[in-house]
């Protein structure tokens, strides 16, 4: 069947959220597969936003976190501090139900997020809107990192970590992050990869059938190890439909 | 009943026209916030009645901004910009004049991640002096100060440090960022209804609004609905601002436009598509800036020029929650 790489990408997102799961959202593509787990892969999740909408499920798809198409028929329309102090409790208690996704402008090999800057921050080179929630995010609940898979986007090293992922090969350890936090995993236009539990290094753990290992390695402006990567199975063409009518002008879906 | 001043002396001493509220409430170099998120619940009617005062110098507590404050860069309004997040999602993912002014380096700014700001302004309105927190550590936020300790000593506004890291003497081992809570001067909140001693309801999500209303100084509020003292006092529990915590009333129908406000309008798709374009160039956006704030006399003339079917174009649908066409509606089919 026919299917774009961003409607592939949209489709494994939904189908990383497990049963009961607790979803941080935001916007972009994790806004279309998170509303794909909630009507169609997996409805026993509950979607939360950073402005404080509390289980959510549009009839029609949110250009903002902060959209009315969100807020018409959610549980709670919680003040952001209460959706906070939510996040850092399901830490303190030890919950590991909570997932975010968040996106950015480029991805490091331990998962570190920058959505401020690119070049010197006084002056970059381009200037992104801010932390936004991300960084929140990042620091309390174990994410899912969305990013389109280009050379310029998966780099080296971030002189600018607006998201800390696993901060190095040693991980979190000193910076008083929380240790058992962090990245699980990178989604991509190209495929789906992890992070070694001993070194934190991202590496390829599985890529589209329309792809290859090559063309994630040759799209990646790092060394990334490709040896344990497997080919993902093809979506389910009534998914595939789904996710077009969720995001039927495509904001969100690349065309 | 009579008309105009003589009217608004008689309901109250807080009703004001918005052109007296802000001329009398909001002055050059003023700690300032707005509430609101991006493209919701903005105070906009208030924001083109400063520019067209010409209050400058502000220091900016942005919050979740949209274009409340990047007009207010673009207009050249800010001295100090205190950002978590400056877009209209989906329709500008970066405030353009923000952008330019950052990449330009003619903005003092300063980024905080969007969860601290939240706590910085619940923190202020418990009258706290900071507020621990974990987050932004092993960040760019901490490593990075927009505007520096020595920077920070000649604004008086300001606290002198962006935050202070220590060990938390509560639970050894582990480390807390003490985040310094700002003493406002000003917020200004466009709700759904007040009556006309201050009293506000909020419909939806507050945001960080009650917040702002109790922490700053003076609080400005621009309402969709006045209603009277009397009948916002038959349903207590949904007022979430005393009246004690106002300064100023303004009835301001539209008064969020081009933004959404829950139950009464959606954003206007068109004038944010228009004010993205306007914003490529300082050129274009000054030529925005006379066609809908200068060259508009007052909020009524904008509204005017809007013209009526444009608005009822916005309306929120009921049991939808937001605004589709009548064919839509007839269809009936959602996902």
């Amino acid at each position: 069947m026919d299917y774009t790489k961003s409607e592939m990408q949209a489709d494994t997102i939904a189908h990383m959220i497990g049963p009961d799961q607790v979803v941080i959202v935001g916007t972009g593509l994790p806004l279309v597969g998170a509303i794909m787990a909630k009507k169609r892969v997996q409805p026993s999740c509950t979607l939360i936003v950073e402005s404080g909408l509390m289980d959510f499920n549009p009839t029609e798809i949110p250009r903002s976190v902060s959209d009315l198409r969100s807020m018409a028929h959610c549980a709670e329309a919680l003040p952001p501090y209460r959706y906070l102090g939510f996040q850092a409790n399901e830490l303190l208690k030890g919950s590991k139900r909570l997932i975010g996704f968040i996106g950015g402008a480029a991805v490091d090999p331990y998962g570190n997020v920058s959505a401020t800057c690119i070049g010197d921050y006084y002056r970059p080179k381009v200037r992104f809107p801010g932390s936004g929630g991300a960084n929140g995010i990042a620091s309390f609940v174990n994410t899912i990192i969305i990013m389109p898979h280009e050379k310029r986007r998966f780099v080296s090293s971030m002189s600018y970590i607006t998201s800390p992922g696993w901060i190095g090969e040693s991980g979190r350890a000193g910076t008083g992050l929380p240790e058992n936090r962090g990245p699980l995993a990178v989604v991509s236009d190209l495929g789906v990869m992890r992070f070694d539990e001993k070194t934190h290094r991202m590496y390829l753990a599985g890529y589209y059938s329309s792809g290859s290992p090559e063309e994630v390695q040759a799209n990646t402006g790092f060394d990334i190890d490709v040896s344990r990567a497997a080919v993902l199975p093809e979506p389910d063409e009534d998914e595939i439909r789904f996710i077009q009518k969720i995001d039927p002008k495509r904001i969100y879906l690349l065309k | 009943m009579p008309k105009g001043k003589e009217r608004d002396a008689i309901l109250s001493g807080k009703l004001y026209k918005l052109s007296d509220a802000i001329s009398k409430f909001v002055h050059s170099g003023d700690h300032i916030a707005t509430g609101g998120f991006t493209t919701s619940r903005k105070p906009m009617a208030a924001m083109n009645e400063i520019i067209r005062q010409g209050q400058t110098d502000f220091i900016v507590e942005a919050g979740p901004a949209g274009s409340d404050w990047d007009m207010m860069i673009g207009a050249g309004r800010v001295k100090a910009y205190i950002n978590c997040y400056t877009a209209n999602p989906r329709f500008s993912n970066v405030s353009r004049r923000f952008r330019a002014a950052i990449e330009e380096g003619k903005l003092l700014f300063e980024d905080y991640s969007q969860d601290a700001a939240m706590m910085m302004f619940h923190g202020a309105a418990l009258g706290l002096s900071c507020v621990p927190v974990r987050m932004m550590l092993g960040s760019g936020m901490e490593k990075e100060w927009g505007i520096s300790a020595q920077q920070r000593r000649r604004i008086d506004k300001l606290p002198n440090e962006k935050f202070i890291i220590q060990d938390d003497p509560f639970h050894p081992g582990e480390k807390m960022l003490l985040l310094p809570t700002p003493r406002l001067d000003t917020a200004i909140i466009h709700v759904q209804m007040a009556s006309p001693d201050g009293t506000c309801r909020i419909y939806g999500d507050p945001y960080q609004d009650v917040d702002l209303a109790i922490a700053a100084r003076n609080t400005i509020v621009t309402c969709e609905e006045l209603v009277s003292n009397e009948y916002i006092r038959r349903e207590p529990d949904r007022n979430t601002i005393p009246g004690i915590a106002v300064s100023a009333v303004v009835h301001v129908p539209y008064g969020g436009h081009p933004s959404q406000v829950y139950g009464m309008y959606d954003y206007d798709k068109e004038f944010y598509l228009d004010y993205d374009q306007a914003g490529r160039t300082d050129e274009s956006f000054q030529r925005f800036l006379q066609e809908w704030v200068y060259g508009t006399k007052d909020h009524e003339d904008y509204l005017n020029r809007l013209g009526v079917t444009r608005l009822t174009d916005l309306k929120v649908v009921p049991g939808i929650g937001y605004h589709i066409s009548d064919e839509d509606v007839a269809e009936g089919e959602t996902i």
